[in-house]
C-alpha cells in the first residue's frame, strides 16, 4: 500500500474529522495568543496526532480485524493520547481560541448548579477510578464486546467513550490543583495498576477464545492464531496500561520535588 | 443523544428475557442486505434481486482449500435438509479474489456444491470492498498470487425483506441451524 494510502480513513466519521479539525483549530489561535513552551506544543500535537491516525486512518481496519491491534488502539484512546493532552495543559490556550460567545456560554452553563455537582461527583478521585476501570471493563466484557465489533454505531460509542474518560482521569490525575493533593492522585493512579493488570493476565491465561467475533468477521493478519492474537492483546492491558500509571506518578513526583525550589 | 439511544437499546437486548433463536442474533446491529455486484451468469444483481427469499451471505474465494467448502458443503446440506423451504432460501458466495474468480469460474465451482440455491458473487475491488466493510467482514485485496487471502468465518442470514437477523458460526450444529432458519422462514409464509 502507498504510504498515503494508509492516511484514508477505513470509515469516514464526520464527527472525528470535525472535532479534530476544531481543537486543532482553537490550539493553533490560542498559542498565537499564549506564551506556550516548546514542549506543551510538542504534547498537545502527538496528543491530538495519536488519537487522530490510530481511529480515522487505514490501522482502524486492523482493529477492527486483530484483537492485538484493537488493544493497542484502545491504549492510544484511553492513555496515551489523552495523557499527552493533559501533559500539554492546553486549557488556557483553548480558551483563548474560543469565540468570546462560546466562551460565555461555557462559563453560564457552568456556573449552573447542577453541572457543578455532576463535575464535582465526576471528577471525583474514587469516581474517576471507578470510571476508568469499569469502562475498561465494560467494553471487554466478551459478549458486550461481540456487539461492539459488529455495531459500528456501538464501536465508536466504544471509541468516544475511551477518549473522554481518558481526559477526565488524566486531567485529575496528572494536573496539580488546589482540591486533590499529589499524595489522592498517585493513589488514583496506583490504583488503576493492580484490575488492569489481573484483566490482561485473564486473557492472556484464558484457555479458550474469548473474542471469537474477530474469527468471524475475519482476523488481519493470517500468518497469527487467534489464541496467539489474544495473548498478545492480554500482554499489551497487562503491561502497557499499568507502565502509563507509573509514568504518570513519576511526573507527579518530580513536579512536586520542583515546587519547592520555584516557590524560593 | 444517538449514542445514549445505542447505549439504551444494548442495555435492553441485554436484559431480553425472551430468547427465542439459538444463533447469535444481529437484528439492528448489521445494516440491511445492500450491494451491486454480478452474478456468476453475468447478470449485474443487487439485493431486490433476493427480494422475498432467505439469505445466507458469506465471503470467501473459490481457491480457498479448507473453510470455503467446507462453510458451501455445509450450507448446501442445511437447505436440503429445509425440504420445500429450500426454494425460498438462497446462498450467496461473495468472492474476496475478483481478480481470479470470473462468473464462469464461480459458476463452475458452486455447482459442485448446490447448483439450484448457491449463487456466486463477483465485482470489481470497491464494489466488494463496500460490500465487505458492510458486514465487517476482513478483505484486503491479494498482492500476489501466493499471498493469502483473509476471509471471515461468519454466514450471514438475512429475512425475506433483507433485514439481517443472525449469524451462522463454524461452532453451530447443522440442528441448531437447520432450526433457526426453519422457524425464520416459518414466520414469513407468504
Amino acid at each position: 500500500m502507498n504510504p498515503l494510502q494508509w492516511l484514508i480513513p477505513w470509515e469516514t466519521s464526520f464527527a472525528i474529522a470535525a472535532v479534530t479539525a476544531i481543537t486543532a483549530m482553537l490550539f493553533i489561535k490560542g498559542s498565537l495568543r499564549c506564551k506556550l513552551l516548546f514542549r506543551q506544543k510538542l504534547y498537545f500535537w502527538a496528543g491530538l496526532l495519536s488519537l487522530y491516525v490510530v481511529s480515522h486512518t487505514q490501522i482502524d481496519y486492523y482493529a477492527e480485524h486483530e484483537f492485538f491491534v484493537h488493544q493497542l488502539q484502545s491504549l492510544v484512546l484511553h492513555h496515551l493520547g489523552p495523557f499527552l493532552i493533559v501533559l500539554a495543559c492546553p486549557k488556557d490556550a483553548l480558551s483563548a481560541g474560543c469565540p468570546v460567545a462560546v466562551k460565555r456560554l461555557i462559563r453560564k452553563v457552568s456556573a449552573w448548579k447542577p453541572v457543578q455537582d455532576s463535575i464535582k461527583v465526576l471528577f471525583h478521585p474514587v469516581t474517576a477510578v471507578t470510571g476508568f476501570v469499569g469502562l475498561l471493563i465494560f467494553w471487554l466484557l466478551p459478549s458486550i464486546h461481540f456487539i461492539a465489533m459488529l455495531d459500528w454505531r456501538i464501536y465508536r460509542l466504544m471509541n468516544w467513550s475511551m477518549v473522554l474518560n481518558g481526559l477526565m482521569f488524566w486531567g485529575v490525575a496528572l494536573n496539580p490543583d488546589s482540591i486533590r493533593s499529589p499524595g489522592s492522585r498517585i493513589s488514583m493512579m496506583l490504583s488503576v495498576v493492580p484490575p488492569q493488570i489481573l484483566i490482561g493476565a485473564l486473557i492472556f491465561f484464558a484457555p479458550h477464545e474469548l473474542y471469537p467475533i474477530y474469527t468471524l468477521c475475519g482476523r488481519a493478519f493470517t500468518g497469527i492464531s487467534s489464541t496467539t492474537d489474544q495473548q498478545i492483546g492480554g500482554l499489551i492491558l497487562w503491561t502497557q496500561g499499568a507502565m502509563m500509571s507509573v509514568i504518570g506518578i513519576l511526573i507527579v513526583i518530580r513536579k512536586e520535588l520542583r515546587q519547592p525550589l520555584m516557590e524560593r | 443523544m444517538k449514542f445514549l439511544c445505542v447505549a439504551l437499546m444494548l442495555a435492553l437486548i441485554s436484559c431480553n428475557p425472551e430468547k427465542q433463536w439459538q444463533l447469535h442474533e444481529i437484528i439492528g446491529h448489521l445494516p440491511d442486505l445492500h450491494f451491486s455486484l454480478l452474478s456468476d451468469t453475468g447478470q449485474p444483481v443487487t439485493e431486490q434481486t433476493y427480494q422475498g427469499y432467505l439469505v445466507m451471505l458469506f465471503f470467501g474465494f473459490t481457491n480457498c482449500k479448507a473453510e470455503c467448502p467446507t462453510t458451501l458443503f455445509r450450507l448446501a446440506n442445511i437447505v436440503r435438509r429445509l425440504g420445500d423451504h429450500a426454494n425460498r432460501t438462497r446462498i450467496l458466495f461473495v468472492t474476496l479474489d475478483p481478480g481470479h474468480d470470473t462468473p464462469e469460474v464461480l459458476q463452475r465451482y458452486l455447482t459442485a456444491f448446490d447448483a439450484g440455491h448457491a449463487i456466486g458473487l463477483t465485482g470489481n475491488e470497491g464494489a466488494i470492498e463496500d460490500i465487505a466493510k458492510r458486514y465487517r467482514a476482513a478483505f484486503r485485496l491479494k498482492k500476489s498470487d501466493s499471498g493469502d487471502i483473509v476471509h471471515s468465518a461468519a454466514v450471514y442470514v438475512f429475512d425475506p425483506q433483507g433485514h439481517a437477523r443472525l449469524l451462522i458460526t463454524p461452532a453451530d450444529t447443522t440442528e441448531t441451524v437447520e432450526d433457526d432458519l426453519r422457524h425464520l422462514l416459518d414466520s414469513f409464509r407468504p
